[in-house]
């Protein structure tokens, strides 16, 4: 899907010497710019006047929207919306996107690529969070003190050194043939 | 269908909640009103840009445009602001990191080095 190519296509648009019209979202011959500076995102808001203005322009109502809080992050007005995944939202009602199960003109959330379906599921769980985590915990904590144990006692089958026969290989080992041999049991009865 | 309940990945519909129909008040259903106003306004621009026969170019949101501009550094970059909490992610995320790794590859190393010399590791022997 096209999504983040708001550069490229701008790139691709005809310079056109047109007006610049204000409404973006109407017409189809627009100016070189698609939309206008007001309708971005911009600063944080400080006075009411700003906060309604921002609920606005972002297609929410005035006790809805919440921007994020002013600490320096670099959001500026941008809404905090409910952490919620797509895949928590009516699957039967008729969306305008239905893969993404949203609508046009709505918000997105800041994270929105993550909260696809395909992505993070905020979804209800089968069981509470809680006996998920106590679940977890205590096989990985199982597993791992059982293969510490199988560290500490390691069990395998009994080797021993390999026996060769002819007394250790004594004459292909160089052995002179005159000499003594020395006579080697590997065996015992 | 009295007793609905949770599926594993479906929570309670508005529909079915009970508090919907009992314990609503006006202001709550007047918001919902209002939100409903909004999504159809956005309905009817939408819906109408897209049976528009003599349209021929997409349809663009500018939703999706303001989110992807947030998104830029564009928009990033002028509302930052040293404050405590992003000083402190810059360093934790920046400096440490270097002293850190620093400190790990270097006492490893030391440490494999020591054995080599010592004789007690061999890395690429070819006979053992």
């Amino acid at each position: 899907m096209a999504l983040r190519v708001s550069w490229l296509r701008s790139l691709s648009r005809d310079v056109r010497k047109s007006l610049q019209l204000a409404r973006s979202s109407d017409k189809y011959a627009r100016a070189a710019s698609s939309i206008s500076k007001d309708m971005l995102p911009g600063p944080h808001p400080r006075t009411p006047e700003e906060r309604a203005q921002a609920a606005k322009k972002y297609n929410m109502r005035v006790e809805d929207y919440e921007p994020y809080p002013d600490d320096g992050m670099g959001f500026g007005d941008y809404p905090k919306l409910p952490d919620r995944s797509q895949q928590e939202r009516d699957p039967w009602y008729t969306w305008d996107e239905p893969d993404l199960r949203r609508n046009w003109g709505e918000p997105m959330h800041w994270d929105f690529d993550m909260y696809i379906r395909n992505r993070v599921d905020t979804s209800p769980n089968p069981v509470d969070w809680n006996t998920m985590v106590k679940t977890l915990g205590g096989f990985v904590g199982l597993m791992l003190f059982m293969f510490f144990l199988g560290e500490l006692f390691p069990s395998y089958q009994p080797v021993a050194p390999k026996q060769y026969p002819y007394n250790n290989l004594y004459l292909e080992n160089g052995g002179e043939p005159d000499k003594e041999v020395p006579e080697v049991k590997n065996y015992k009865i | 269908m009295a007793d609905y309940k949770e599926a594993p990945l479906a929570s309670r519909p508005q529909t079915l909640d009970p508090r919907e129909y009992l314990e609503l008040s006006p202001e709550e259903r007047r918001a919902q009103e209002e939100r409903l106003a909004i999504r159809a306004r956005l309905k009817l621009q939408y819906l109408s840009q897209l049976n528009d026969p003599h349209r021929t170019e997409l349809i663009e949101d500018p939703a999706l445009t303001r989110w992807s501009y947030a998104r830029n550094l564009n928009h990033i970059y002028p509302n930052f602001r040293p404050s405590p909490k992003t000083s402190l992610l810059g360093f934790v995320c920046g400096v440490v990191p270097l002293f850190v790794l620093y400190y790990v590859f270097k006492t490893d190393r030391d440490r494999k080095e020591k054995l080599i010399k010592e004789g007690m590791e061999r890395p690429f022997s070819l006979t053992s």
